[in-house]
């Protein structure tokens, strides 16, 4: 369902992502993992149609999002992390505006909004401006509108900032329920935990490049050979850390290499910025 | 609620998609008028009331004005049957409409900047499953309305005048109205297509690019208009021949203000065919105009877009990084004044819609001031240099205000969601607001006060005069700024980041009117003076140094009081705040 190949952002000199090569299937929940300033937002930008690719390629639902942006964008739905909502509009008129853009049906809209509301916890506010919504509403909000048009495809940068555990439980339980009936769910996020306990599979970026992508036990495993002494538990006996610390290991060792790299004054790798 | 919901959900209805966009930003705007109930009344009452004396204020002076060139054409060459007065009369519509032409167009190209690139709902809507021509038809939209409407404020008491000196027919305002739709389309489109194209090659550009392109596009456009009116003529020898000539090449058949302009009277004598004609010219051009910006946008838009989203994170320039200057210059300065006079002027600098107004400004000005040597060739006559100099006064007065409002009042409101940075830093709120009026002063200053000086010397003025012209200045300088920091600290708005949406709020509206009523105060001391020295060289006497004393004295009273008492409150209710 996403597909990306030798997908590219260069600012200037410097490479924000690098020849990334992606395929998400349908039904699958994909984790994005990778420190501050990998690139996952400047992934997710160019799988929405918001930035445009230096090179490469980004399709959702095998339609590119560049050349088809139209027919590529009514499969996606998105939720950013600090979501824009129309201060001056109640909860229920900006509903009505997402489902303008989306060309919904009045009968299909009416039956879907309140279903949504209530399933985001937002109906009971559904009438108030949202100017007055707290910041956890606002994103229960963004993710009711995202789903209102019933997408193929949820990208989801970093959505648990203001929600409450209970929250979180029931947003997750939610996705992974709609993965369940084939949805495809590309989430960006910090929280390994999170990602431990949802993803089917999972990528790793740093500095623009894609390090690692496999299940979690698959993730887990590819340093169980070489973490005796490296990972916190330094257990003999124990092959896995936790996702945590594998992610740690892995962007650790990848810092590494391209400061020996730099060290070495090989030019045989991305060239990098610090 | 669930039942309130049920209500309100079957008066639903889904809309188009371009209707969905149009519909929301209706719904915002009945909201945001509906929020008017919240605020203060007073601060309502005032607004609402220094709106209508604004208005009226305009009106009683373009009154004046067309009856003074009435009088002046009916004297000096008085004829029979269709007078000159009538001819000149005729004309000056042209020139309006000349000059509301090309304020809109400038005026478009700035607004539909923010609005296409710098509104956080682009990308919103960018994401959402429409076409590029409907984002740019929905977005247009709110550029058409938002400069018409201002453009329709401020003309409405200029056109009613117009229509009571020349006693018109109530076919003129229906004509100006019917006319004046099409009309305000063209400049939009114009600026929409100029903004696109400026965006789509420069985006990815360094800045001194921009600045070089900027002053350029400025510079040519007013040497072309300059050269194509032949207002160096009249500039330079004045007569009343050099001024029909200017004011009938006005009327150049390809402008949209001349289709506006010749309509509106055509259709008030009577000439429907004629009328009718130019309403098709300005419809069908407007409709073209549109067509070919939608087309623009389509092409261009989502690249330009893309270089300058991705562009604002790339790293800064090396070779012109101004901050490097700006830190050497503020070396001086005790800390913490220091870091916080950086963090805005940093700020400022690396906003382009911020630094592209004030460049423009500074070019406006610049050419003010080129054009008043004109005005010498009328310093002989007493009556005349009197007026030249209040006038030249009140328009320095009136950029000022203009400047504080559109780029000091916001500066409180700028600090926005980080005000807690502040508020937990240990350092005083009244250090914060006194910091931001002296940075206000010292900037502005350095322009305003200069532009005071290049345009006593052009002036030719006396000594006294001279002093007091640039006196005056800083004083105004002082006032202005204190009023626009006090006020922006009154109203501050956190929850906007565009300064241009924080200026077109009521505490910024309160704020230039303000601005206004205390031009006005200063004028009438500096008036007096003039007046007074007129007096004093015709019938003698030695009151005039009372006189001057007594003017400065109030001029230092009013300026005491709009710096003060703004800040005083504006700091209290920071105080008060929760952030």
């Amino acid at each position: 369902m996403i597909k990306t190949e030798r997908l590219r952002k260069q600012f200037g000199e410097k490479v924000a992502v690098c020849d990334l090569d992606l395929d998400i299937a349908q039904g699958e929940f994909f984790c994005f993992l990778g420190p501050n300033g990998a690139g996952k937002t400047t992934t997710i930008k160019m799988l929405t149609g918001l930035m445009r690719p230096s090179s490469g390629q980004a399709t959702v639902g095998g339609v590119d999002i560049q050349h088809d942006p139209v027919r590529a964008k009514r499969l996606l739905g998105y939720v950013p992390d600090h979501p824009f909502l129309y201060e001056r509009l109640t909860g229920r008129e900006f509903m009505q505006f997402v489902a303008g853009l989306y060309r919904m049906k009045d009968a299909v809209f009416l039956q879907r909004c309140d279903e949504v509301l209530e399933t985001f916890e937002v109906l009971h506010v559904a009438d108030q401006l949202i100017e007055s919504y707290s910041h956890g509403m606002r994103q229960k909000l963004s993710f009711a509108s995202c789903f209102l048009h019933q997408p193929q495809i949820v990208v989801v940068d970093e959505p648990w900032v203001g929600l409450d555990p209970k929250n979180i439980r029931e947003v997750k339980t939610y996705l992974r329920d709609r993965t369940r009936e084939g949805l495809t769910v590309f989430m960006s996020t910090h929280s390994l935990a999170i990602a431990e306990e949802v993803a089917d599979r999972v990528g790793i970026i740093h500095r623009g490049k894609l390090l690692h992508i496999g299940t979690v036990d698959e993730i887990k495993a590819l340093t169980s050979g070489q973490s005796e002494g490296l990972l916190d538990s330094g257990e003999s006996g124990r092959d896995q850390g936790t996702l945590e610390d594998v992610f740690l290991e892995l962007t650790r060792q990848a810092e590494e290499g391209v400061a020996l790299v730099g060290d070495a004054g090989s030019g045989g790798g991305t060239k990098y910025e610090r | 609620m669930a039942m309130q919901g049920l209500v309100a959900g079957r008066s639903m209805s889904v809309r188009s998609v371009l209707g969905s966009i149009l519909w929301a930003k209706q719904r915002t705007a009945l909201h945001t008028l509906a929020s008017v109930r919240r605020e203060s009344k007073l601060k309502v009452a005032f607004v609402s009331i220094s709106a209508v004396l604004f208005w009226i204020g305009i009106f009683q002076l373009s009154r004046l004005g067309f009856r003074f060139l009435e009088e002046l054409t009916s004297t000096t060459v008085g004829t029979g049957g269709l007078s000159l007065s009538d001819l000149i009369m005729a004309r000056m519509l042209s020139v309006f409409a000349l000059v509301l032409f090309a304020m809109l167009v400038f005026s478009n190209v700035l607004v539909s900047f923010s609005t296409l690139y710098r509104s956080r709902e682009v990308s919103f809507l960018i994401i959402s499953p429409i076409s590029t021509s409907t984002f740019f038809l929905g977005r247009f939209y709110e550029c058409v309305t938002f400069t018409s409407w201002t453009s329709a404020f401020l003309g409405s008491p200029v056109l009613l005048a117009y229509g009571l000196e020349t006693s018109a027919s109530p076919v003129f305002y229906l004509a100006l109205v019917t006319f004046y739709l099409p009309f305000v389309v063209i400049p939009a489109a114009i600026g929409s297509i100029v903004t696109i194209t400026a965006v789509r090659f420069l985006a990815h550009r360094r800045r001194p690019i921009w600045f070089g392109m900027v002053g350029l596009a400025l510079t040519g456009v007013f040497v072309l208009f300059r050269a194509q009116l032949g207002l160096a003529e009249v500039a330079t020898t004045p007569s009343f021949q050099s001024l029909v000539t200017v004011l009938t090449k006005v009327q150049s058949p390809f402008l949209p203000s001349t289709w506006l302009s010749q309509g509106i009277l055509d259709a008030t004598t009577g000439a429907i065919g004629d009328s009718l004609f130019k309403l098709l010219l300005l419809l069908s051009n407007a409709l073209a105009l549109v067509w070919v910006a939608t087309l623009v946008a389509e092409r261009w838009f989502y690249t330009g877009w893309s270089s300058l989203t991705g562009g604002l994170g790339g790293s800064l320039s090396r070779r012109f990084d101004v901050s490097r200057v700006v830190d050497r210059l503020l070396r001086p300065l005790p800390e913490p004044t220091r870091s916080l006079v950086s963090k805005d002027i940093k700020l400022f600098w690396r906003d382009p819609a911020q630094w592209t107004q004030f460049v423009l400004f500074f070019g406006i000005m610049a050419l003010y001031v080129a054009n008043l040597r004109g005005a010498r060739s009328f310093a002989g006559q007493e009556s005349w240099r009197a007026l030249g100099t209040l006038l030249n006064l009140g328009a320095s007065m009136l950029i000022l205000a203009s400047l504080t409002t559109r780029f000091v009042f916001p500066l409180v409101s700028l600090e926005g969601r980080r005000f807690w940075i502040l508020g937990l830093s240990p350092v005083t709120l009244r250090h914060i607001v006194w910091q931001k009026f002296w940075l206000s002063v010292a900037t502005t200053s350095f322009f305003t006060v200069g532009l005071a000086v290049l345009s006593a010397i052009q002036l030719d003025l006396d000594r006294i005069t001279f002093v007091l012209s640039v006196a005056g200045m800083i004083a105004t300088t002082v006032a202005l700024s204190g009023l626009a920091v006090g006020l922006g600290s009154l109203y501050p708005n956190f929850q906007e980041d565009n300064p241009a949406r924080i200026v077109s709020g009521m505490g910024g509206t309160l704020n230039f009117l303000l601005s206004m009523l205390y031009i006005a105060l200063v004028a009438a001391g500096q008036a007096v003076v003039l007046f007074w020295s007129g007096v004093e060289r015709v019938l003698g006497g030695g009151s005039y140094a009372w006189v001057v004393a007594a003017a400065v004295g109030w001029i230092a009273l009013v300026t005491a009081i709009t710096c003060m008492l703004p800040l005083h409150l504006g700091l209290r209710n920071l105080e008060r705040a929760e952030f």
